[in-house]
């Protein structure tokens, strides 16, 4: 019945692992004992009740490693709300800005490809724009724009060159 | 008035672990035990054997909570105990108890 553990997330199964077994292995094997061995796993997946504290420290003072390990863990950083708001308000605000500047490019050029691209490239900008503001607002003003630049920039050339192969086809 | 409050909500947004984490609680008012033997008290004093599953969602809970604690383990079995604000809930959860259970036997004694 030992096996049955395996379902529980690793964390839980380092924290109570042991003991758990020695009380699953005190009590009659069961439907009734599987079934509930099967939604406390579930639990324990959509509830984690392990505290950050009783994970076993992150020696050193790498923060930039410790940064990355963060941001690694299932569901990332944590992210404050004031975070959420204002990447969201800067996403919607890009929305807004694509889209008129694409109907005006539009109206002048058509269906150009860098215009099409515009528009094929808008859809995973949002994306990108959501997460790099959110994630990297405690970043000095100078990285923000670079990388958000560079992703944009590398976005839109890939866009564009698909529409100019889809368009000589 | 207010501390009452908030101690009694302690084990309100429990869901189904919220009988559970009572039992628990009510266990270790007692001593502090570890996970075999809580079961074994919760089945004499309710009738009702916890499964693990059960017993440590609610073991995982309390504890998240700060209303239960872990002791120095000897062997494998981890002893838990009551913390203050563990006993503080208990406390205010059974007076709020008795006096549904008073009123309600008061009412019946009346019907």
């Amino acid at each position: 019945m030992n096996w049955l553990l395996q379902l529980y997330p690793a964390r839980w199964r380092e924290r109570y692992g042991e003991e758990f077994g020695t009380v699953l292995a005190s009590q009659r094997a069961s439907v009734g004992l599987v079934l509930d061995v099967l939604a406390g796993a579930v639990d324990a997946h959509l509830y984690p009740q392990i505290q950050n504290s009783q994970s076993k420290p992150i020696k050193g003072d790498d923060t930039m490693t410790l940064e990355m390990l963060q941001r690694c863990t299932v569901g990332g950083p944590k992210l404050s709300p004031q975070d959420r708001r204002i990447a969201s308000v800067f996403m919607i605000v890009s929305a807004l800005v694509m889209a008129v500047l694409y109907i005006g490019l539009t109206k002048i050029y058509h269906a150009a490809p860098a215009v099409e691209a515009l528009f094929y490239a808008s859809f995973p900008a949002l994306a990108l724009i959501y997460e790099q503001t959110a994630y990297l607002r405690k970043r000095p003003w100078l990285t923000q724009t670079f990388v958000l630049g560079a992703g944009l920039l590398a976005l839109y050339l890939v866009m564009l060159a698909v529409s100019v192969i889809g368009s000589k086809l | 008035m207010l501390r009452k409050a908030k101690d009694d909500a302690e084990l309100d947004d429990f869901g189904r672990f919220s009988e559970p984490a009572l039992l628990i609680l009510v266990s270790l008012a007692e001593r502090p035990r570890h996970g075999y033997s809580m079961t074994e008290d919760i089945e004499a004093i309710a009738g009702a054997r916890l499964g693990p599953g059960t017993l440590y969602g609610a073991l995982a809970r309390l504890e998240a909570r700060g209303l239960i604690e872990p002791l120095k383990s000897e062997d494998r079995r981890n002893p838990y105990r009551l913390t203050a604000l563990g006993e503080r809930a208990l406390r205010v959860r059974l007076d709020s108890m008795m006096a549904v259970a008073r009123t309600g036997q008061r009412r019946l004694a009346h019907a």
